[in-house]
């Protein structure tokens, strides 16, 4: 199996902190790959990395093939590297409908000026209303297509910035911690569906530190901990592993015992 | 060489208003968060009534009906008692206009800030012009003017002593937020408002002192700067141009930024008075004023810093966005009920209906600009100016005719918004605001006034527009207005809004909420924030563009003060305060809020509002903006919401009632009265 995404040594800085060191990660396509650490182990600096949205200051992504390190967000995201946001982060003035139809439509200029003086439909516009019902019945939000963004709760919204990720028709999906915030029927509802995307055609990389989920769902998981890689294995290997166990519970290392 | 230098000097006067002015401009915003347009209308103000004092005596309320006049000592006031009597008259009003207008305001958007900065600066300039006229005025001077030799130079001592004065002024400022508890509270509470009442400290008491000391700051500023250059209301209140530019540059924060650049401004521009006459190939007109623009332009491009990333999202409330869900149909109505309108209207009326149709379109204009995609220009009127004055060319110039000339004119403008529109790359909200105006004051100053190409004082003539032949101007003989040209209008105006209104549900339209909505999150979404702004901005200009290109031909002559920067400020203001996100707020601005559309003209022809119509303008945007901060077409009177329930009702019982058919209810109301 092909590796979508890879990265070779990438370090992200904010002044002088580093969050993120020498990291290298493949994420095979047609998996659930999970990325786990504790707060501050520099999750949310790595899709920053790796969408664009910070640069790197070493190192590399590759994206189908192609170096992307530098290229600009809407470009990845035109590509198929999709993500979704810690804060959700959704277009409050668009119904949850429009926010999936604007993320799926990808027009220029041109076919913008030419839709708007040349009031005819075009053949462009099924298919993506194809895309954005999917992208509604993956997610389970069909019934609320019409309504705003403010109007769902916070459960739902976040699925609204799943979807509005997968009605792109994304190769592979970032989803920054998607179960923040959920109760326990919603994210285990949640794991169920991100279980289900390599089955329609999208890698999933979840970053999440709620260990219950990832290790539930994910075929291999990586573990982030100050900015390193500290593991990477199966589910069961994980969570045997002491280093991630140690990086959990802090300062375990040291005193060993109440690891045992 | 000395000369060079003596120019320089010289500059430290005008240098020393704009800094005094930008010192004033950041305390407002540290304070209460306010970008004050109206900063120098309060300047001039303060300016007269000192004068008022000097000359003889007198002290002039800003009122206008019941007395307002208070004669201290019939043969004038000594230069301090003058100026102290002055300083405590603006203390006061600084009390006044914090308390009634901004601290209702301090959670409101910038932008409605912004708009009723806008309405008390119109006012208080109707005020001045109705208290004291528009002849220019002068004074005695006040700081020694001796003339004094350095080396080979002889200049007057004012300028050092206005310079010094600043200087001493940004130190003392600069000493105060740093050193003092009123300053740390100040600093405090602009970090956040909350956490300092939880230390216990009183926002509205640290925000109005620092606003009253603004205001004795403009107040000074007034004074000092009257002796050396004549007071009137219209140009002192532009001094608020540069002066704008210079707190911009110093970031709205640091005192001793903004007194720098002041100062360097007005040095500038002096030099390039000089350089003026040494350099032949300098274009003649109109430098000097644009010099603010190349200075804010160049600064910002050296201190521009990138968007902050993670945490860093500016929460910015938007405008309410209407949602026309029947464009077509709407369209029709609104077109029958023009011509219905058109046809029962006569002389005076008539004009003023066919001068509100214009209006829409330059409203509908920033409906897409600031409505959709959220951003803010003060230069609509330069794409409009453009236009028009492109007009002439092509048709009195060029001899094109008007199905040719006019589609060209309005798309001039576009190059012009793609130009503006670049700094909205990069900056956001008033800010954007502050560039555009500087943009726009410079365009005015360097093309439009140009013999050239805005045809000087006599203005340049608009051919009457025909089609084939057949005559579709405004006047014909002694027939004016003619009901033809206000179809023709009237025909672009639905054009333009049927344009605006499908743009709303298109995917350009979505693409540009988007951006106004997120702009991290429309990248992740694979939009281009860039272009789409572009997009917004080329639009935008287009639409005003056309909307130019309609006034020229009402007008039949064009000259620059017609697209004068506070035109464009006058637009924004109004368009926004109607409901920007709206068609129908459009619609509002055009009939009901323009100071030459239909219902001001009704109101004056009926109830004579004649001379105080400047005021009653500026008063009612002011309290539009404090009552209605999100527009008047996303609340309409309860009577409107009825009769559009009935008439959507009769119409097909389908259409929501948040798009009340725009032109028919209001002017209705109007015209059955």
């Amino acid at each position: 199996m092909a590796d979508v995404l890879v990265t070779e040594g990438l370090r992200v800085t904010y002044g002088g902190v580093v969050a993120v060191d020498a990291v290298d990660l493949a994420v095979p396509e047609g998996q659930v790959t999970g990325l786990i650490g504790p707060n501050g182990a520099g999750k949310t600096s790595m899709i920053d990395a790796l969408t664009g949205y910070h640069l790197p200051s070493a190192g590399t992504v590759r994206f189908a093939g192609d170096d992307v390190t530098r290229l600009r967000p809407h470009l990845r995201a035109r590509r198929g590297l999709a993500r979704t946001f810690q804060s959700i982060e959704l277009f409050d003035d668009l119904t949850v409908q429009e926010n999936l139809l604007v993320a799926r439509e990808r027009i220029g200029v041109a076919r913008a000026l030419r839709d708007l003086l040349l009031p005819l439909g075009t053949g462009d516009a099924d298919a993506s209303a194809a895309d954005v019902d999917w992208a509604l019945e993956l997610t389970g939000l069909a019934d609320v297509a019409d309504r705003l963004p403010s109007e769902l709760s916070h459960g739902r919204r976040k699925l609204v910035g799943v979807a509005r990720a997968l009605a792109m028709r994304p190769r592979l999906v970032l989803l920054d911690e998607p179960a923040a915030g959920l109760d326990t029927d919603e994210s285990q509802e949640l794991g169920a569906r991100l279980r289900d995307m390599p089955g329609e055609g999208v890698t999933v990389l979840l970053v999440d530190h709620d260990m219950g989920l990832v290790l539930g769902i994910c075929d291999a998981v990586h573990v982030l901990d100050f900015g390193r890689l500290i593991a990477a294995g199966t589910p069961a290997q994980i969570r045997d592993d002491p280093a991630v166990i140690a990086a959990y519970l802090g300062g375990a290392r040291e005193e060993e015992t109440p690891v045992a | 060489m000395s000369s060079y230098i003596l120019f320089l000097l010289l500059g430290l006067g005008s240098g020393a208003v704009y800094a005094m002015l930008a010192l004033g401009l950041v305390l407002k915003h540290r304070a209460a968060g306010v970008v004050d347009f109206g900063h120098g209308a309060v300047a001039m103000f303060i300016a007269y009534v000192y004068l008022g004092l000097r000359a003889d005596g007198t002290l002039q309320f800003p009122w206008i009906v019941i007395p307002h006049e208070l004669t201290l000592r019939s043969s004038g006031l000594a230069t301090i008692p003058a100026m102290v009597v002055a300083l405590v008259y603006a203390a006061i009003l600084g009390v006044v206009m914090y308390w009634t207008i901004y601290r209702p305001l301090r959670h409101a958007t910038p932008l409605t800030r912004v708009c009723a900065s806008v309405g008390t600066m119109l006012a208080l300039q109707a005020i001045a012009v109705l208290n004291y006229g528009t002849t220019a005025k002068s004074t005695p001077t006040i700081l020694p003017s001796s003339p004094l030799k350095i080396g080979d130079i002889t200049i007057p001592s004012d300028r050092l002593w206005l310079a010094g004065i600043v200087i001493l002024l940004a130190a003392a400022l600069g000493a105060v937020y740093r050193y003092t508890r009123f300053g740390l509270a100040t600093r405090a509470s602009a970090e956040n408002e909350r956490g300092a009442a939880l230390v216990g400290l009183s926002a509205t008491r640290i925000a109005l002192g620092n606003w009253v000391l603004a205001t004795l700051l403009a107040g000074l500023a007034g004074i000092l700067i009257a002796p050396i250059s004549t007071v009137d209301p219209t140009s002192y209140t532009l001094f608020i141009v540069p002066a704008l530019g210079c707190a911009l540059i110093a970031r709205f924060t640091s005192f001793g930024v903004a007194a720098a650049a002041g100062l360097a401004l007005g040095m500038l521009q002096s030099e390039i008075t000089k350089l003026l006459s040494v350099w032949s190939w300098l274009p003649e007109q109109g430098l000097p004023q644009a010099i603010p623009f190349l200075f804010i332009v160049v600064a910002m491009t050296m201190l521009s810093r990138g968007v902050g990333a993670r945490g860093g999202t500016v929460e910015l409330q938007n405008p309410s966005l209407g949602r026309p869900s029947r464009p077509y149909a709407t369209t029709l109505l609104c077109f029958v009920a023009g011509i219905v309108i058109l046809m029962a209207l006569h002389g005076s009326l008539r004009t003023a209906f066919i001068a509100s149709l214009v209006w829409i379109v330059l409203s509908l204009s920033l409906t897409v600009l600031t409505g959709y995609v959220g951003q803010v220009s003060l230069a609509q009127m330069s794409f409009a100016g453009l236009s028009g004055f492109v007009l002439s060319h092509l048709t009195a110039g060029a001899g094109l005719p008007f199905i040719l000339a006019l589609p060209l004119a309005s798309l001039a403008a576009v190059p012009l918004g793609l130009l503006i529109g670049l700094p909205a790359l990069r900056l956001r909200g008033v800010n954007l605001a502050v560039v555009t105006l500087a943009a726009a004051f410079a365009l005015d100053a360097l093309v439009f006034n140009s013999t050239w190409f805005g045809g000087g004082l006599a203005g340049r003539a608009i051919p009457t527009p025909k089609l084939f032949g057949w005559d579709l101007g405004i006047a014909k003989g002694d027939t004016y207005p003619r009901v033809i040209f206000g179809v023709v209008v009237l025909l672009f105006t639905c054009g333009a809004g049927l344009l605006v209104a499908r743009l709303r549900t298109a995917p350009a339209g979505r693409m540009m909420i988007a951006v106004r909505s997120n702009e991290r999150a429309a990248a992740a979404a694979g939009i281009d924030v860039a272009r789409t702004k572009l997009l917004a901005f080329g639009l935008s200009a287009f639409i005003a563009g056309l909307g130019g290109t309609l006034f020229a031909y009402q007008q039949q002559n064009i000259s620059p003060p017609s697209f004068a920067v506070f035109t464009s400020l006058s637009l924004l203001a109004v368009t926004y305060v109607a409901g920007v996100g709206r068609i129908a707020g459009a619609v509002v601005a055009g009939i009901m809020l323009s100071s030459t559309g239909l219902f001001v003209t009704a109101a004056d022809k009926w109830f004579g509002v004649g001379e105080y119509q400047a005021l009653v303008a500026g008063v009612a945007l002011t309290l539009t903006a404090i009552k209605q901060p999100d527009g008047i077409a996303a609340s309409p009177p309860p009577p409107l919401v009825a009769l559009g329930k009935k008439l959507s009702g009769v119409w097909a019982g389908r259409r929501n009632g948040d798009t009340a058919p725009p032109a028919a209810t209001p002017v209705g109301g109007v015209v059955e009265r």
